[in-house]
């Protein structure tokens, strides 16, 4: 028999849960490579993921895509295969090496089973070692990103996405452009470039190699030493510029004939990651529109009905961050779109509630256990240890930082860094339709770059 | 594999109810996961779109529960929650931690027992305006975004289930009252109509009790599930001549879509034609993706899948061409393959790479309770046994030369659709 329920009464929760961390492990390879491992021994796999601190921040300023390119062609062939055995050798292990670029680090990921650790230890050092780098290749890779550029156009969240940057961060940063290049940037990258990103940003000296899995210290030093000790540390080109963007209210608009949508982005530059108000504002943006429950969402979705949904974050490169909201509106809804989030990002600076900083806490350090349920959540974590050279104990002390806040600490975050007075908006979307609702908002003289965000 | 054998229970409660029990206590997580056998395959032409219009309103609150604080509870708690919809089935789920587990249950209760009571029309406008912008934002105002439309509507007869989009058209979505929101709810989401599957960290002394206090008195309703009659087997649904279509669309680059009607899921060639998808074009080394991406650049991107349902199945390749490059040399490059396998066959080495490949995605399924719970209701749907994971893993392991040539030259050589999609004539729009 069952008991007799009351309804009405929203249930509690049965006493509190118990919960280990994962340990890190760090240890040096004989030529310094750095690795960071977490045992973790429920499933017979293992992930690799080695960062490099050579991305596309580093590109020439006539060379924007370069980065990326020495990315792609990075794993088009190595030691005695060509590019498609090479892929071959990963598929027959079940497994695929991925190489990914983005604006601090380049990243080579790969999951292999436990019985194939060997193997795929064998071929991924052959890919850090022994790359072809050779010409042909070189142009096959060159030209397929030359039509991907060209594709970039079809969608409106990509255009806003490379445009806001470079609106953002301001002509010279680092940071403003696109990780793919520019057209008549890309045509002017030779192989010779690749070969010096290899030989001289590609390194042990700035790599770490993040392992999960269920092996031990020992064997994966011993392994990893065998097969990734002969790589050996170059000169590290290590200048980029950090120049700041626009800093008044502005509005731009970036046409897009036949759009039936606006994409918005609202924002303006932000503190470094190590800024002491790093976990306030964590706190804060959750309550403004970190997820479904935030403001700005309810506000513009389950309120408005003009949206799908919207967010804004604190988004953390390396050297610099920058705040955002985004969403996609109906054409006809952007004007009003706006105004509500900028009416959100005034009213923040009025102070949040008890109830919302409760209701914020309580859903970070409930959550926290499941970001380390899979081999890939504790991989991405560790990844964005080493990103922003984070202490090892950082995950261990994250919960009494958060609950340590109070209403003032997020109150004084909110001050400090929500500027509406300096926000950038841009709209991807159909000038016929949106021009006289901006117009309408009378807030700014309205920009109109191209898709680029060129002006 | 052992890794793959998932214990469970399952019984069903007096108002029809089946729950599925998976303990699990590695750690401190529980997931609920409810599928409602009911989904866009259940509408009628010209009223499309109520199945996924609903899942968005059982978001919108319960009698015992406001609106908007569904997800704020869960994600109180730590939780993670959301909802799906697709041609055969609806789905709801929530991670929590495992002290919360009696939060997702009260929660799930209160909406299928007691949705009506908090229904308004204030809730079902706001929620017909997302949803429209849903369909905004992930069809018509993305490049392509309408060739799955187009094809399932040029493919499956008129008035097959499968024949409309999940997302319904947006003149229905917006035609929808309160009436509709709730005889839908009285017809479809009866406790009878719905699989509960808990999966991971619960006291298993107790638990049979908690799903009975929070499910056991929900009445089941009298409402029928009308299910579309297949006919005599579904399978027997053919195209009798190819069927060509062109649009003209703001992108770039051309773009051609081809389907055939195959079979449903589980279907004897099933598994064949997910392996074939593989070899044709999942990875590097594929024979179309060598051929046409790598060795020709012919084409700047291609892929294929095998599609199957509870009523039907169909596989799709799609290629986009490299400018310049007419899309008719690459569909007769695409068919010289096909009649390449079909006549010759394909070497032992492409079986394995695309077997290992698949082993290693069920061993990488096992890594999450919520993925798990899904899974054990998917099978349970379709398979009727919730542990099937080896069985499906076997039946990819029994893919073979001949089944391979069959699935071709059975399907694949029938009459097809096919959909060119291709830039604007800029100098014709002056």
């Amino acid at each position: 028999m069952s008991e007799i329920l009351d309804r009405s009464k929203k249930p509690g929760p049965r006493g509190d849960i118990k919960f280990n961390l994962p340990q890190i492990e760090r240890f040096n390879l004989k030529n310094k490579l750095n690795v960071l491992f977490v045992h973790k021994d429920n499933l017979p796999f293992l992930r690799f993921n080695l960062i490099s601190e050579s991305g596309s921040k580093f590109d020439p300023k006539e060379k924007k895509g370069l980065a990326n390119l020495f990315s792609m062609v990075l794993d088009e062939g190595a030691g005695k295969y060509n590019s498609i055995e090479l892929s071959e050798e990963f598929e027959i292990l079940g497994s695929r090496l991925n190489v990914s670029c983005f604006n601090d680090n380049i990243h080579l990921s790969l999951q292999t089973l436990t019985e194939n650790l060997d193997r795929s230890l064998e071929l991924l050092a052959t890919v850090i070692l022994q790359p072809h780098l050779d010409e042909k290749s070189f142009e096959k890779e060159r030209r397929k990103i030359l039509t991907t550029i060209k594709q970039l156009q079809d969608s409106p969240e990509d255009i806003a996405d490379i445009a806001f940057d470079r609106i953002v961060f301001g002509e010279e940063n680092a940071y403003a452009f696109p990780i793919i290049g520019y057209t008549e940037n890309v045509e002017n990258i030779s192989i010779n470039d690749i070969k010096y990103i290899y030989k001289n940003n590609f390194s042990p000296a700035n790599s770490t190699l993040i392992v999960v899995g269920n092996s031990t210290k020992q064997q994966l030093e011993e392994k990893l030493n065998i097969y990734l000790s002969d790589w050996k540390s170059a000169n590290n080109n290590n200048e980029f510029s950090l120049t700041s963007g626009g800093e008044n209210l502005s509005i731009y608009l970036i046409h897009k004939e036949g759009s039936v949508q606006s994409e918005i982005r609202i924002g303006h530059l932000s503190g470094k990651r190590n800024d002491k108000e790093f976990f306030a504002k964590h706190l804060l943006n959750l309550i403004l529109g970190g997820q479904f429950s935030s403001r700005i969402n309810l506000n513009l979705r389950e309120d408005k009905g003009y949206t799908y949904g919207a967010t804004s974050r604190f988004n953390y490169l390396k050297g610099a961050s920058h705040f955002f909201v985004s969403c996609s509106v109906g054409s006809e809804n952007t004007g009003n779109a706006i105004n509500e989030i900028l009416k959100e990002l005034t009213e923040i600076k009025n102070g949040i509630t008890d109830t919302e900083l409760e209701f914020a806490r309580s859903s970070i350090i409930r959550r926290y256990p499941g970001n380390f349920e899979t081999h890939g959540q504790i991989t991405a974590n560790l990844a964005s240890l080493v990103l922003h050279s984070l202490p090892d104990n950082y995950f261990n002390t994250y919960i009494d930082n958060i609950r340590k806040l109070k209403i003032e600490d997020i109150n004084t975050a909110a001050f400090d860094n929500i500027h509406p007075d300096r926000l950038s908006i841009l709209v991807v979307g159909d000038k016929n339709l949106v021009l006289p609702q901006l117009r309408g908002l009378n807030i700014a003289e309205i920009i109109q770059p191209d898709m680029w965000g060129k002006i | 594999m052992k890794l793959l054998n998932i214990d469970y229970e399952k019984f069903k409660l007096k108002n029809g109810l089946e729950v599925i029990l998976h303990h699990d206590s590695s750690l401190p997580l529980v997931a609920v996961n409810i599928w409602y056998r009911v989904g866009s395959s259940n509408e009628k032409k010209g009223k499309t779109g109520i199945a996924h219009l609903f899942e968005h309103m059982m978001f919108q609150g319960s009698a015992n529960v406001p609106k908007e604080v569904h997800f704020r509870y869960i994600q109180e708690a730590g939780g993670t929650l959301n909802g799906s919809t697709s041609f055969d089935r609806t789905n709801y789920f929530e991670k929590v931690p495992s002290n919360f587990l009696d939060l997702a249950l009260w929660l799930e209760s209160d909406r299928m027992g007691f949705l009506l009571p908090a229904l308004t029309q204030e809730k079902l406008a706001n929620q017909i305006g997302v949803v429209s912008n849903e369909r905004l934002e992930r069809y018509d105002n993305q490049p392509y975004g309408l060739a799955w439309e187009i094809t399932i509507s040029n493919l499956y007869p008129n008035g097959h289930p499968y024949s409309w989009p999940t997302i319904g058209s947006m003149n229905d979505i917006k035609s929808y009252t309160l009436e509709d929101v709730s005889g839908f709810f009285k017809k479809y989401y009866s406790p009878s109509n719905a699989v509960l599957v808990i999966a991971g960290n619960f006291e298993k002394d107790i638990i049979k009790d908690k799903v009975s206090k929070y499910f056991e008195d929900i009445p089941s309703t009298n409402g029928t599930n009308n299910n579309f009659d297949p006919g005599s087997s579904s399978s027997n649904v053919k195209l009798d001549k190819d069927i060509f279509i062109e649009r003209n669309e703001n992108v770039q680059l051309e773009r051609v879509y081809f389907a055939w009607h195959t079979e449903k899921a589980y279907g004897p060639l099933d598994n064949s034609l997910d392996v074939l998808s593989d070899i044709l074009a999942g990875s590097k080394s594929s024979r179309l993706t060598k051929h046409l991406v790598y060795d020709t650049e012919m084409a700047q991107d291609i892929s294929a899948f095998q599609f199957s349902g509870k009523y039907d199945g169909h596989f799709m390749l799609i290629a986009t061409a490299k400018p310049g490059i007419p899309l008719n040399k690459l569909k007769a490059e695409i068919f010289k393959e096909l009649e390449n396998i079909a006549r010759n066959g394909i070497a032992q080495k492409e079986l394995t790479k695309s077997k290992n490949m698949i082993k290693f995605s069920f061993i990488n399924s096992m890594q999450n309770f919520d993925v798990i719970a899904d899974h054990l209701n998917h099978y349970n749907f379709y398979l009727n046994e919730p542990n099937s994971f080896n069985y499906d893993l076997k039946r990819y392991e029994e893919v073979n030369n001949e089944s391979i040539i069959k699935s071709v030259s059975k399907y694949l050589t029938n009459h097809h659709v096919e959909l060119q999609i291709k830039p604007i004539d800029k100098k014709q729009n002056v």
